[in-house]
C-alpha cells in the first residue's frame, strides 16, 4: 500500500474518535430504547399477566382486539385533541412571553423567574394542586361561580369538560418551557439585524412579523414537533388528576396502556397498545417533519 | 441587550451527562432464590414466612417468630418482608420455581381457591379444629378462609368491613336517627337534600369507593350467591341483584344523594373527607380503617365525639340475610404451603402471631383482631365489632375476589353507572362479558 496521505489519516482518526465517543451513547440507547421497543412488539403476541410462567402465544390476537377496541381509538382521538390544542394554546403564548422578555431585557427578569415556576414543579404536585383548586365543592372556580350567584362547577367529574380542563393545566405547565425555548431562539438572532431594521425605519411590530418571526422559524418548527410527540405520549398529569376517567372521558393512549398493564395485569395487551402508540406516533411525527421541511424549500 | 449562547452550554452538559450515565451502567447483581423447608448445617429445620406488613406492624411478626424460635430450638423461622405491590408476582414466581415459602399470606377469594385447586395449600382443617381453636375466631373470618368446607388459612391481621360513618352534629341538627332499612335511609337522605346538605361524601375518581355501594346493594338484594355464582361462571352479572344495585345508584344520583362532582374527586387526596369533616356532607360509606384515617388527620373530630357508625341498612322486601357484611375478616390470611417440610410446626408459628403477647401488641396498634373475645374501648370500633360478630357471612370486596382484569372492568363500569354514562344493563353485560372472557382463557 501507498503511504497514507494526511487527509486519509485525519479521516481515519476522526472515524475512530467518533466511534469511541458514540459507542457509550449507542449502548445506552440500545439497552434502554431499542431493546424495550422490540420487546414490546414481541410481548404483544402473548396473552400474559406480566408475572406468571403461563405465557400463551396468541399471534395477532391482541392486535385484532386493539383494532376493534373503541376505548383505544377514543383515547387516540383524545391524544389528537390534546396535540392540536397544545400547539394552538402553548405556541403563541410561549412566543408572546419570550418576545416580551426579549424586548424588555433585564427589567423583565422578575417576570421571567415567576413565569418559569410551573416548569420547576413536578407533575404530581401540579396534579394535586389543581385537584384541590378545581374541587367542585371547595375549589376556587366553584367559589367564584357561587359568589356571582351561580351553582357549583364540576370540571373534573364531568365527562364533557374534563379533557379541556386538563389541557389548560397542561398548557399552564408547558408554556414556560416554550417560553425559554423561544428565548434561546431569540438569543441566537444577531443584534445588528434589529438595529439595522430600526435604522431603516421599521416599527417594532414590523420587525417582529417580517424579521424575527421568519428567523425563528426553525425554532418554531422543532417546538411544534416536540409538542406533538409530547402530547401523543402524554401521561403523568392526566394519570395523577383523572386516571383517564370519568368514563374514559380523559383517557389517553398512555393511561390506557398503564391501566391494562398494572391494574388489569394484561401485559400482552398493554404491550400491543404501547407498540401501537409507537407506530402511530412515529407516522405522525415523520409526516409532520416532512411537511414542515417541504414548506421551507 | 443581553444575549447568551445557550447551545454551547447545552453541549457540554450533554457530554457530562453521558459520562455519568455510563458509570451508572456498572454491574448487575445476581440473586439466588431461597428454598424454604431445607434443613441447614445445625440440624434445624428452616421455615420461611412471607408477610407484607410494614413498620411497627412488621415488628409484631418478628417478635412472634423470635418467641417461636426460642420455644422450638429444632426449628428456625425466617421472616421475609415482602412489598405489597409486587407480592403477587413474587409468589407466582416462587410457585413456578417450586420454592414456595412455608407460611405466606393470601387475600382469599378466587386466588386462594385457585391455589387449593392446584394443590398448593396444606389443609388446616384438623389443626384448626383441634382444641376448638377455630371457634375462637369470628365465624365470618373462618368462612372466608374456607373452601368446599375445608379450612386453608388463618385470619390474622385486621377486620376491615364497610359501613356507613356519619357526622353526629349533622344528624343532631336535623333530628335524624340511624336508619335500619333502605327506605328509612332514603327518607333521611331526602331530609338532608331538602336542607342543602349532601347526604353522602363520595370521591369516586378512586372507583372502589363508589363500587362499595354497588356491592352492598347487590348483597342486600340477593345475598352472597349471585356474586359467588357469577364469579364462578355458574351464574351471571346480569342477575336481578346487580340490576337492582345499578338502578338504585342511578336513582340516588338523580336525587342528589351524593356530593357535587364526586366522579372527579380523589379519595386518596381526602376530597370526600373534607366535606365530611365540615358537615357539608353527612355520611360516608367506607371501610373500618376510616377510624384510623380520621385519627391520623383529624383527631379533634373523634375527641369531640362527632363520629357515628351504623351498618349498611337492610332491604325490607328481600329475604337475603340482612346481617351480611362487606369487607374482609383478617385482611391477610396466613396459609401453609403443601410443600412445607413441617406443616404442623408452620401452623404453630401462625398461632404465635395471635398469642397473648401478639394480641397486646396488635391492640396497641389499633388493629381489630378477628377473634371473638376481642373488645375495644372505642365506641365506634365496638359498633363495628357488633356488626361483624352478628354477621352470618362476609362478602369479600369484589376487587379482591375477582381476577384483576375483571375487577378493573367492575370498577370502571360502576363509575360509569354513577356518572349516568351507562345503564345498569349495559354495565352488567360488559362485566359479564369480561368474566366470560377470563373464564374462557383460564379453563
Amino acid at each position: 500500500m501507498k503511504s497514507i496521505t494526511m487527509s486519509q489519516r485525519r479521516r481515519r482518526e476522526t472515524a475512530i474518535a467518533a466511534t469511541v465517543f458514540l459507542a457509550p451513547a449507542l449502548l445506552v440507547i440500545a439497552i434502554f430504547v431499542l431493546y424495550p421497543i422490540v420487546q414490546s412488539f414481541v410481548t404483544s403476541g402473548y396473552e400474559w399477566n406480566g408475572y406468571s410462567s403461563n405465557k400463551v402465544f396468541i399471534g395477532l390476537g391482541n392486535w385484532v382486539e386493539l383494532m376493534k377496541d373503541k376505548t383505544f381509538w377514543y383515547a387516540f382521538r383524545n391524544n389528537l385533541v390534546v396535540m392540536v390544542l397544545s400547539i394552538v394554546i402553548q405556541m403563541p403564548i410561549g412566543l408572546a412571553l419570550a418576545t416580551f422578555l426579549d424586548r424588555v431585557g433585564k427589567k423583565g427578569n422578575i417576570c421571567k423567574v415567576i413565569w418559569f415556576i410551573p416548569m420547576l414543579m413536578s407533575s404530581v404536585a401540579i396534579g394535586y394542586l389543581f385537584r384541590y383548586a378545581l374541587d367542585a365543592n371547595t375549589g376556587f372556580v366553584s367559589a367564584i361561580s357561587q359568589l356571582f350567584g351561580g351553582g357549583k362547577v364540576d370540571l373534573l367529574g364531568n365527562p364533557d369538560t374534563v379533557l379541556y380542563t386538563v389541557i389548560i393545566i397542561i398548557a399552564w405547565q408547558f408554556i414556560p418551557f416554550y417560553m425559554v425555548y423561544y428565548m434561546a431562539g431569540y438569543s441566537s438572532l444577531p443584534m445588528d439585524i434589529h438595529e439595522a431594521a430600526l435604522v431603516d425605519g421599521a416599527t417594532e411590530s414590523q420587525y417582529f412579523w417580517r424579521i424575527s418571526l421568519p428567523l425563528l422559524k426553525p425554532s418554531i418548527k422543532s417546538a411544534i414537533v416536540l409538542s406533538m410527540v409530547g402530547s401523543l405520549k402524554y401521561f403523568d398529569l392526566v394519570y395523577v388528576m383523572t386516571s383517564g376517567g370519568p368514563s374514559h372521558a380523559s383517557e389517553l393512549m398512555a393511561t390506557y396502556m398503564y391501566t391494562n398493564a398494572f391494574s388489569s395485569y394484561r401485559m400482552g395487551y398493554a404491550s400491543a397498545i404501547a407498540a401501537g402508540m409507537f407506530i402511530l406516533i412515529s407516522v405522525i411525527a415523520i409526516v409532520t417533519m416532512r411537511l414542515l421541511n417541504r414548506k421551507e424549500d | 441587550m443581553e444575549r447568551r449562547t445557550i447551545s454551547r452550554f447545552l453541549k457540554r452538559t450533554a457530554a457530562c451527562t453521558l459520562a455519568l450515565a455510563m458509570l451508572l451502567l456498572a454491574g448487575c447483581a445476581g440473586n439466588t432464590g431461597n428454598s424454604g423447608g431445607d434443613g441447614d448445617s445445625s440440624g434445624k429445620t428452616k421455615l420461611t414466612l412471607w408477610h407484607i406488613q410494614t413498620g411497627t406492624a412488621a415488628d409484631i411478626i418478628k417478635d412472634a417468630a423470635a418467641r417461636f424460635n426460642a420455644d422450638h430450638p429444632e426449628y428456625e423461622v425466617e421472616v421475609v418482608d415482602k412489598v405489597n405491590d409486587t407480592y403477587k408476582s413474587d409468589l407466582s414466581m416462587a410457585i413456578n420455581a417450586n420454592t414456595m415459602p412455608d407460611i405466606f399470606i393470601t387475600w382469599g377469594g378466587q386466588t386462594m381457591y385457585d391455589y387449593v385447586d392446584e394443590g398448593l395449600l396444606y389443609d388446616l382443617t384438623d389443626l384448626m379444629n383441634a382444641d376448638g381453636y377455630a371457634d375462637t375466631f369470628v365465624d365470618a373470618g373462618i368462612a372466608q378462609c374456607s373452601y368446599n368446607g375445608r379450612i386453608y388459612s388463618v385470619p390474622v391481621e385486621n377486620i376491615s368491613v364497610a359501613g356507613i360513618f356519619y357526622n353526629k352534629d349533622v344528624f343532631d341538627q336535623y333530628g335524624l336517627e340511624e336508619p335500619s332499612t333502605i327506605a328509612e335511609l332514603e327518607a333521611l337522605c331526602d331530609t338532608l337534600v331538602a336542607n342543602g346538605v349532601a347526604p353522602f361524601a363520595l370521591a369516586n375518581a378512586t372507583q372502589w369507593t363508589g363500587s362499595m355501594y354497588f356491592q352492598y346493594l347487590a348483597t342486600r338484594y340477593g345475598g352472597l350467591e349471585p356474586f359467588a355464582d357469577a364469579a364462578a361462571g355458574t351464574g351471571t352479572f346480569e342477575n336481578d341483584a346487580f340490576v337492582y344495585a345499578g338502578e338504585k345508584i342511578q336513582e340516588w344520583v338523580e336525587k342528589g344523594y351524593f356530593c357535587e362532582g364526586f366522579n372527579g374527586m380523589d379519595d386518596d387526596a381526602g376530597q370526600a373527607r373534607m366535606l365530611f369533616y365540615s358537615g357539608d356532607a353527612a355520611m360516608d360509606l367506607m371501610g373500618s380503617w376510616f377510624v384510623g384515617t380520621i385519627a391520623g388527620e383529624n383527631q379533634q373530630f373523634l375527641d369531640d365525639g362527632k363520629l357515628g357508625f351504623f351498618p349498611f341498612p337492610t332491604l325490607e322486601t328481600s329475604d337475603a340475610d340482612p346481617s351480611l357484611c362487606l369487607g374482609t375478616i383478617g385482611d391477610n390470611l396466613y396459609a401453609v404451603s403443601a410443600s412445607s417440610k413441617a406443616p404442623e410446626a408452620a401452623f404453630e408459628m401462625i398461632q404465635y402471631l395471635l398469642d397473648d403477647e401478639a394480641q397486646v401488641e396488635r391492640k396497641a396498634q389499633s388493629k381489630i383482631i378477628p377473634l371473638k373475645n376481642f373488645t375495644s374501648d372505642d365506641p365506634v370500633i365496638t359498633e363495628i365489632l357488633d356488626a361483624v360478630n352478628g354477621a352470618a357471612g362476609i362478602q369479600l370486596w369484589y376487587d379482591q375476589y375477582l381476577p384483576a382484569e375483571v375487577a378493573e372492568v367492575h370498577k370502571q363500569t360502576s363509575q360509569e353507572i354513577f356518572g349516568l354514562t351507562m345503564s345498569p344493563e349495559e354495565a352488567n353485560a360488559q362485566l359479564q362479558a369480561a368474566m366470560e372472557s377470563y373464564l374462557a382463557k383460564n379453563s
